[in-house]
């Protein structure tokens, strides 16, 4: 499964007006090239953070639905992220960790995730739940699954690195993505 | 600044709507942190530029806060303040303490409390020096910014050594 197909395949399972966070690189330019709309807040620089802000809108927004699209170099920047996800618990957080073990946005150099077990990290930092996929079918189970479920939770898919044509680049002002999140 | 001056910071600016208080601590402003915690609007990040990515998720939930570090972990934020913070037009307001302020702090201090002026500058992150005269106006500055929807820095000296 590619990026492209895995970002697909969670769309179909989350409603409209739920709000997605996503990682910096090709992890927001494949969900605006999936599905752009007001409730993407996509997090074009400062890589790592797309989990901390994931934090702060679900703490603020106990009702709603609360997506994280991250990467593996992305919440490895930041692995603090989990401690405090962990520790505060917001039950509407649903972390997704797309892990082709490299960061391709930059060229594919490698990363450490596949050495290492973010599932079981996260676990260990008392994460509600957490799941690891490799097919669309699983994939798809889980998201189902996890739609009764109190988070935190983490579901991490591994996916193939893609030798399609890259997504095209956010064409939407910062401040009019910013502005049109808060309203949404 | 005082003990009394720092626990009256942090009740003005609660009374003035800012609702979180996120940061990673520095003992100039430990007073300052201990009223928010006794109040239950601190929360405690593990790096400082985690803590901005929180409050940005806060602010984006229409909810007012400030960032409070000292001028080592603004160091480590500059990246995030400028591709996050700026980028976005996030209002939100940094405390950062200025270790070095005094020639003869620590060593690990000298060199960032030296730049930490121009790195400020660099940035165009607008800023005021609190003092225990004229704390309440700077907040009261800081405050208006952040209406405004601009971030800005209250800076607070390290004016004693340990």
């Amino acid at each position: 499964m590619i990026r492209k197909i895995a970002i697909a395949v969670a769309i179909s399972q989350i409603k409209y007006d739920d709000q997605i966070i996503s990682a910096n690189g090709f992890i927001s330019r494949d969900l605006f090239t999936t599905i752009d709309k007001a409730s993407n807040f996509y997090m074009i620089g400062s890589m790592g953070l797309a989990s901390s802000i994931g934090l702060g809108v679900a703490l603020k927004n106990p009702r709603k639905k609360i997506f994280v699209f991250d990467g593996d170099g992305n919440i490895l920047i930041n692995l603090g992220s989990l401690t405090t996800i962990g520790t505060l618990k917001p039950k509407n957080l649903v972390h997704v960790i797309f892990d082709n073990s490299v960061h391709e946005s930059t060229g594919s150099q490698p990363t450490n995730s596949n050495f290492i077990n973010i599932e079981k990290i996260a676990r260990t930092c008392n994460y509600n739940y957490t799941f690891t996929v490799r097919t669309r079918n699983n994939f798809l189970k889980v998201l189902q699954k996890i739609k009764k479920l109190k988070g935190p939770i983490m579901v991490v898919v591994k996916i193939q690195q893609s030798k399609e044509k890259r997504s095209k680049r956010i064409n939407i002002l910062p401040v009019e993505i910013k502005e049109r999140f808060m309203r949404s | 600044m005082k003990e009394i001056y720092q626990r009256k910071m942090l009740d003005y600016l609660v009374k003035n709507k800012i609702e979180n208080f996120v940061g990673v601590p520095d003992s100039t402003m430990k007073y300052f942190i201990d009223q928010g915690l006794k109040c239950k609007k601190v929360l405690i990040a593990t790096r400082e530029d985690e803590a901005i990515g929180i409050a940005t998720g806060f602010v984006l939930s229409q909810s007012n806060s400030l960032v409070f570090m000292q001028n080592a972990g603004f160091a480590n934020s500059i990246s995030t303040i400028t591709s996050l913070v700026q980028l976005y037009q996030v209002p939100m307001i940094f405390l950062i303490g200025w270790r070095g302020f005094l020639k003869n702090d620590a060593p690990e201090h000298t060199k960032i409390g030296k730049i930490q002026p121009k790195l400020l500058d660099a940035i165009s992150l607008q800023s005021k020096i609190l003092n225990e005269k004229d704390w309440k106006k700077s907040c009261d500055w800081a405050l208006t910014l952040i209406k405004k929807g601009k971030p800005c820095a209250l800076i607070l000296t390290r004016d004693f050594l340990d």
